[in-house]
C-alpha cells in the first residue's frame, strides 16, 4: 500500500494545523459567551458544535506533533528539553480539549431531548473551555520556543543535548510510556478494552444507521437517538486506550500507512456522528417514515467509515509495522 | 493430538499462516473481528433496550437484529474454524481457548433464550419481563468475557 506521509510531511502537517486548537477554542468560547449575552439558543448550539469540531481537529495536531518530534529531534539547534516541555503541555491541553468536546457533545444531545442543554452542562463547559484555552495558549507558546530563535532568549541551555527530558510529573508522555511498557498487563488489558469499546460503539452506529437506511423502520429516530451516549462511551474507552498505545510506542504508528488511513477515516466518522446528533432530517423520522436519499447516503457512509476504521486498525501489524 | 497436528499440517493451514498475501491470515482475522463487532454490538443494543435504555424503541422493531446476529455468527464460525485449523496444536490444547469456546456457546444460548422469552409470542410484548432483564445482563457479561479471553489468546504462548 503506498505511503501517504513520511515524518517530514507530518511535521509539515503539524505546522499547518497547530494554530487551529487555540484559535478554534477562542472562537468557540467567544460564540459561547455571546450566546449568553444575546440569550440566543441557536448560537449556543453553534458554539457547542465548534467545540466538538475543535476536539476532532486537535487529534491530528497531537499525533502529527509526535511525528514532528521524531523528525526534528536530531536537528542541530533544536533543544530536546524544549520539545519535551511543549509535548507535556500539549498533552494536558489535548486531554482538556477532548473532555471539553465530549461535554459539548453531551450538550448537543441534551438539546435534542430537552430543547436546551442543562445548566450543569453549560456551567461545566464554561469552566472547561476557559481552562482549556489557557492551557492551549501556554502549550502553543512553548511550541513556538522550539523553532523560533527570534523569540528564544536562552530559555533552554543545552540545545541538541540528551534525549527527551524525563521530568513532567505523572501526566507526561514519558510517565505514560513507562507505565504502559513496564507493566506487562497494561497492553493486553488496553487491547481488550479497545475491542469492547469498539463493539459497543459499532452496535450504536449499526442500529442508528440501519434505521436511517430504512431498515428497522418501525423505530422512531428520536428513540434510538437516546442510545447515542453509549457510542460516545465506547469511543471514550477507545480514545484513552488508543492514546496509551500511541504514546507508549509512537514509532509503530507515526510512519504506518494503515494508521494514517485509520485516522483519516476516524475524523470523517466523527463529522458523521455530529450529523447524526444534530441534524433535523433524521430527527423527525417517525415510525414507518422512509428516510430521504441524503440520510441514506450519510448512513451508508457512517457504516463504511466505521468498518474502515476497524479494518485499518486490525491491519496495523500487516500493512504497517505495529504489533 | 494426531488430528490436531494433521489439521495444522494441512495445505490449507500452511497457506493461511505461511502466505505473505494480505488475503490469507490478515483478511481472515479481520473478518473474524468484523463478525465479532457486529454480533456483540447488535446483541449489546438489544440487551440495553431490554434493560430500559431507549425505552421508546418498540421491541418489535429490533427483531431484524437477530438476522444480523446470525449472519455475523456464521461468518465467525467459518473464519474461527479457519484460524483454529492454522494453529490447531496450540489452540486445541489451550485452556483459555476452551474457556473462550464455552463463553461463545453461552453467549449464543443467551441470545436464543432472549429470542424465546421476548419474541416467543406474537406480537412481542410491550413490557420487559424480569427474566428477560436477567438474560440481558448475562448476555452482556458473557460476551464481554468471550472478547476478553479471545484477546488474551494473542498474548499467551
Amino acid at each position: 500500500m503506498p505511503t501517504i506521509a513520511n515524518l517530514g510531511d507530518l511535521a509539515h502537517v503539524h505546522l499547518m494545523l497547530n494554530h487551529f486548537p487555540t484559535i478554534g477554542t477562542v472562537l468557540g468560547l467567544g460564540l459561547f459567551l455571546l450566546s449568553f449575552v444575546r440569550k440566543n439558543d441557536h448560537l449556543t448550539k453553534v458554539s457547542l458544535e465548534v467545540f466538538f469540531i475543535i476536539g476532532l481537529a486537535t487529534l491530528p495536531v497531537f499525533l502529527s506533533g509526535v511525528a514532528a518530534q521524531a523528525a526534528l529531534k536530531d536537528s542541530p539547534g533544536v533543544s530536546a528539553e524544549a520539545i519535551a516541555t511543549h509535548e507535556n503541555a500539549a498533552l494536558l491541553a489535548f486531554i482538556l480539549i477532548e473532555i471539553t468536546a465530549a461535554v459539548a457533545w453531551l450538550g448537543l444531545w441534551q438539546i435534542r431531548r430537552l430543547a436546551r442543554p442543562t445548566r450543569t452542562n453549560l456551567a461545566t463547559l464554561l469552566v472547561l473551555s476557559v481552562v482549556t484555552l489557557a492551557v492551549m495558549a501556554w502549550a502553543s507558546n512553548l511550541g513556538g520556543d522550539i523553532r523560533h530563535p527570534e523569540i528564544l532568549t536562552g530559555l533552554y541551555s543545552t540545545p541538541t543535548e540528551g534525549t527527551a527530558a524525563s521530568g513532567g510529573g505523572w501526566l507526561s508522555t514519558a510517565a505514560i510510556t513507562s507505565f504502559v511498557l513496564e507493566h506487562p498487563w497494561v497492553w493486553p488489558t488496553s487491547e481488550t478494552l479497545h475491542f469492547l469499546g469498539m463493539s459497543l460503539m459499532f452496535g450504536v452506529l449499526l442500529i442508528v444507521n440501519l434505521r436511517l437506511l430504512g431498515m428497522l423502520k418501525t423505530m422512531p429516530f428520536a428513540a434510538v437517538h437516546r442510545l447515542l451516549p453509549f457510542g460516545i462511551l465506547g469511543f471514550a474507552i477507545n480514545f484513552v486506550t488508543g492514546m496509551l498505545f500511541f504514546i507508549a510506542a509512537p514509532e509503530q504508528y507515526t510512519e504506518n500507512v494503515s494508521f494514517h488511513w485509520k485516522m483519516i477515516l476516524l475524523e470523517l466518522a466523527g463529522v458523521n456522528f455530529l450529523f447524526l446528533t444534530v441534524f433535523d432530517g433524521a430527527w423527525s423520522l417517525a415510525p414507518g417514515d422512509e428516510p430521504s436519499l441524503a440520510d441514506k447516503i450519510i448512513a451508508a457512509s457512517a457504516l463504511c467509515l466505521s468498518v474502515g476504521v476497524m479494518y485499518f486498525g486490525r491491519m496495523l501489524p500487516f500493512i504497517g509495522n505495529a504489533f | 493430538m494426531n488430528i490436531l497436528s494433521s489439521l495444522e499440517g494441512s495445505s490449507f493451514s500452511m497457506w493461511l499462516l505461511g502466505s505473505n498475501s494480505i488475503w490469507a491470515y490478515p483478511t481472515v482475522l479481520t473478518l473474524h473481528t468484523f463478525g465479532m463487532m457486529v454480533l456483540v454490538g447488535a446483541s449489546a443494543m438489544l440487551d440495553l433496550r431490554l434493560l430500559g435504555f431507549g425505552r421508546g424503541i418498540p421491541l418489535d422493531s429490533l427483531k431484524t437484529l437477530f438476522r444480523v446476529m446470525w449472519a455475523a455468527f456464521y461468518l465467525n464460525a467459518v473464519t474461527g474454524t479457519m484460524l483454529f485449523a492454522a494453529d490447531a496444536t496450540k489452540r486445541g490444547t489451550s485452556v483459555i481457548f476452551l474457556v473462550k469456546l464455552l463463553l461463545v456457546v453461552s453467549g449464543v444460548v443467551t441470545i436464543v433464550l432472549i429470542k424465546r422469552e421476548v419474541y416467543g409470542k406474537n406480537p412481542a410484548p410491550v413490557t420487559v419481563s424480569s427474566t428477560a432483564k436477567r438474560l440481558a445482563i448475562a448476555s452482556l457479561l458473557v460476551w464481554s468475557a468471550a472478547i476478553s479471553t479471545g484477546r488474551l489468546l494473542a498474548y499467551v504462548t
